[in-house]
């Protein structure tokens, strides 16, 4: 008797586990995405979107911005600090009261470098400011994707978990088409500051988690379904039923 | 006792048939789950992703181990200059993304295939939970404002309900658009974003494609049109299915 109820059982619970297997995922798995937006007082008039792949470590980056200086580097990087805010920086961040957002400014909001955007060779932090090797924006316009970029569980973790920021720097706050200008950059004081504060920002976040629950079922009956879903639905029930039943009678027996 | 035997021999035949009827109809439900992916949305080709410098794992790696930056530590946590060497070609090719607007919300969807024209559009703002709600509004489409505005670079997405209690809302015909079909989204910038339906597909709310319709599946700018659909199951008061439509920017 009680392997007739253990078998009952078992056939309930393969009835519950089976569908609940489907569709599970890797935690390090997943695509986020970042809307960049202007960088609060920088004035650029630039936009764009990055999205990004992460599997297990590796990171696929897929980007494009516009309205950025034509024809300048523009050092993009993915930014997070585990005491950072993960978020884009606000006019409150202007810690020297000048009116400009620089790099270092925007630290307590978006953390430090975790990966350079660069186009060629290497992609850590050590790259950050490797002018030669970061887009140009020729029309103003980055088009960028890159793959197999590695990086530590923790970075690729923080980045599926929607922690981390996207920046594009170079902005040209006097408006004369180079970057120049008397304020030398907070990172390398040989480059103006113009050559290295934010431009863009945006977190990447997480994309959303299921589908959408878009009706009401007040016209369901003349939806359509497939066959195979009811024949499902119908079996499992029928099973459930006979599971029931036999419970019940091996109840009765005792 | 003999009547206690007829009857643990029919609970026997009992249980082994709730066994064979529960798999089979886990199973069923399975393959009508995995049904939908398989037969639907062939994911438009990624000829573009391929021609992309993840292509170049293959590449042997540039020696520049010695990297640009001889910084002993790097500037992240993590130590994430670990790997210096580049795993890329040494010349990325540029990526074809296609053609790209700049960002501006959207304000007006019209779908002249399904008899839609909305001159107004819902944010729809992820919630601490993680999932996009739907419009309030059952006549109004709504806008994923966490994801890209439609035209720019990556999915944009644009969910309407397909009922409300008094019978069909703006998205109820979704399911009938045709790939070639032309959606028009208007912009606050006053352009018109323009996109050709590629593949119109079904999907369990339970094993529902996250990255096929938020993530980057194309190296273009996109659109995913959602509803729902399916069968609607009366004890959750939910359809067990979303509808999503797939196309991509033409200008």
């Amino acid at each position: 008797m009680r392997t007739t109820r253990r078998i009952a059982l078992a056939g309930f619970g393969a009835a519950l586990l089976l569908p609940l297997g489907v569709g599970s995922a890797f935690a390090a798995d997943g695509d986020v995405n970042a809307n960049l937006t202007p960088v609060a007082l920088n004035g650029a008039a630039a936009s764009g979107t990055a999205m990004v792949k992460v599997e297990g470590t590796t990171l696929t980056v897929t980007m494009a911005a516009n309205g950025l200086l034509a024809d300048a580097p523009h050092a993009a990087h993915i930014h997070f600090g585990a005491e950072a805010r993960n978020e884009c920086p606000a006019a409150s961040d202007d810690a020297d009261g000048d009116g400009m957002l620089t790099t270092t400014e925007g630290g307590p909001a978006y953390g430090g470098i975790v990966v350079s955007l660069t186009k060629t060779g290497d992609t850590s932090p050590a790259s950050g400011l490797a002018v030669d090797r970061f887009d140009t924006a020729p029309g103003g316009e980055i088009a960028y994707q890159r793959g197999s970029i590695t990086v530590e569980p923790d970075v690729a973790q923080a980045i599926v978990d929607g922690k981390s920021a996207v920046v594009i720097h170079g902005v040209d706050h006097n408006e004369d088409g180079v970057y120049s200008g008397d304020a030398m950059s907070d990172l390398d004081p040989t480059l103006p500051a113009e050559a290295t504060d934010p431009a863009v920002c945006g977190v990447l976040m997480a994309a959303p988690s299921g589908g959408v629950a878009a009706g009401t079922g007040s016209t369901a009956g003349t939806g359509t379904s497939t066959g195979v879903m009811l024949l499902g639905g119908g079996l499992l029930a029928a099973g459930a039923g006979a599971g029931a039943l036999a419970a019940r009678r091996v109840r009765a027996t005792v | 006792m003999s009547d206690h035997r007829r009857h643990d021999g029919r609970s026997r035949i009992l249980a082994a048939a709730a066994v064979v009827l529960a798999v089979a109809g886990a199973l069923a439900l399975v393959l009508g789950l995995r049904g939908g992916p398989a037969e639907m949305p062939t994911s438009p080709p990624l000829a573009a992703s391929t021609e992309g410098p993840s292509d170049a794992a293959g590449s042997p790696p540039a020696a520049a181990a010695d990297g640009s930056g001889d910084r002993a530590d790097p500037v992240g946590p993590g130590g994430a200059a670990r790997d210096a060497a580049p795993t890329a070609a040494e010349t990325a090719p540029l990526p074809e993304l296609g053609p790209i607007l700049p960002a501006s919300e959207p304000v007006s969807l019209t779908i002249p295939a399904i008899g839609v024209a909305s001159d107004t559009l819902e944010r729809l703002d992820v919630g601490p939970d993680g999932v996009l709600p739907a419009p309030t509004d059952f006549a109004l489409p709504g806008w994923h404002t966490r994801g890209p505005n439609p035209g720019q670079l990556g999915p944009a997405v644009i969910a309407g309900h397909v009922d409300g209690p008094d019978g069909p809302a703006v998205f109820i015909r979704l399911g009938e658009l045709q790939p070639g079909d032309e959606v028009q989204v208007g912009r606050a910038d006053g352009t018109v974003a323009t996109f050709v339906i590629d593949e119109v597909g079904r999907y369990a709310k339970a094993d529902f494609p996250t990255s096929l319709v938020y993530g980057n599946t194309t190296d273009r700018a996109e659109i995913r049109l959602i509803t729902c659909g399916g069968a609607f199951d009366r004890s959750t008061g939910h359809y067990v299915d979303n509808i999503v439509a797939f196309g991509h920017l033409v200008g």
